[in-house]
């Protein structure tokens, strides 16, 4: 469905990349059995990869609220796919994936799963830990 | 033949990716409308009609499961039917769903020939 290339799992030893500089993050809560949140971080050359392929355009001509749109529904759709896994027969609700800005880091401190994923453009990295947070309560809860 | 689809998503980028998989599975398209929530996919269904709706849960104002059962409470509109596309693909909300008149029922991420295919078995075309 994104049409990035995938290169493999990545490497955990360098670090630098899953720092907030450079990158793009979205923080993703989640409520149900159990509950949790998930950290999405691409590099930003990732991220506009990835837009360019979702929106069918050229990197050079992705906004970066084209670029963050589409990153909130990468997340999206990663948690979705993986609680609906881990879950299939139970219910669980999203919360909104909040774009995470420059220099900070995703709350939740207690990650059970981290994944890197190396693209032909970047690292994508996922981080999931349950148990640690509440799910906000967001007018709209995304399914 | 060629048919008429609403998509239904709060996200433009999320209508952008739905229109173009459409095109790319080869499904024979003729007119693509969008709506960003439920309310907004009634108030055009008044003006224009279409042929299948594609339409995701989660939207402000009105969500996908509110316009299922008003869609199912139209003895027009009834008629036309609807896919859902979610990344929820829990046993619950596809019973859910099913049992407000989704016809179909497609979990993000999917591939072009899987849009298709859910495409063509509620709109009844042929195999081959």
């Amino acid at each position: 469905m994104f049409f990035a290339e995938t290169l493999g799992e990545a490497s955990g030893a360098d670090q630098a990349e899953d720092s907030p500089h450079g990158t793009i993050a979205v923080e993703l809560a989640f409520e149900g059995e159990p509950s949790g949140s998930m950290c999405l971080r691409l590099t930003a050359d990732a991220a506009r990869e990835i837009a360019a392929d979702f929106l069918g355009m050229e990197g050079a001509e992705i906004s970066i609220n084209q670029i963050s749109e589409v990153v909130r529904e990468l997340a999206n759709m990663i948690c979705g796919s993986v609680l609906s896994r881990v879950e299939s027969a139970a219910t669980f609700r999203l919360g909104v994936p909040r774009i995470v800005t420059a220099g900070e880091e995703c709350a939740a401190s207690l990650w059970n799963t981290c994944y890197r994923v190396q693209l032909s453009h970047g690292r994508l990295t996922v981080k999931i830990g349950a148990g640690t947070t509440e799910c906000p309560q967001p007018a709209q809860p995304a399914y | 033949m060629a048919y008429r689809v609403l998509i239904v998503d709060d996200s433009p980028a999320m209508r952008t990716f739905v229109r173009r998989v459409i095109d790319m599975s080869g499904f024979e398209m003729s007119s693509c409308f969008e709506a960003s929530n439920g309310g907004e996919a009634l108030d055009l269904l008044r003006h224009e009609w279409v042929d299948a709706i594609l339409t995701d849960i989660n939207m402000p104002e009105m969500d996908g499961q509110e316009f299922l059962r008003r869609l199912s409470e139209d003895e027009i509109l009834r008629s036309i039917p609807a896919i859902v596309i979610s990344t929820d693909a829990t046993t619950h909300r596809i019973a859910v769903m099913t049992s407000l008149g989704a016809r179909g029922y497609v979990t993000k991420p999917f591939l072009p020939e899987t849009l298709r295919a859910e495409l063509e078995r509620t709109l009844g075309v042929p195999c081959g």
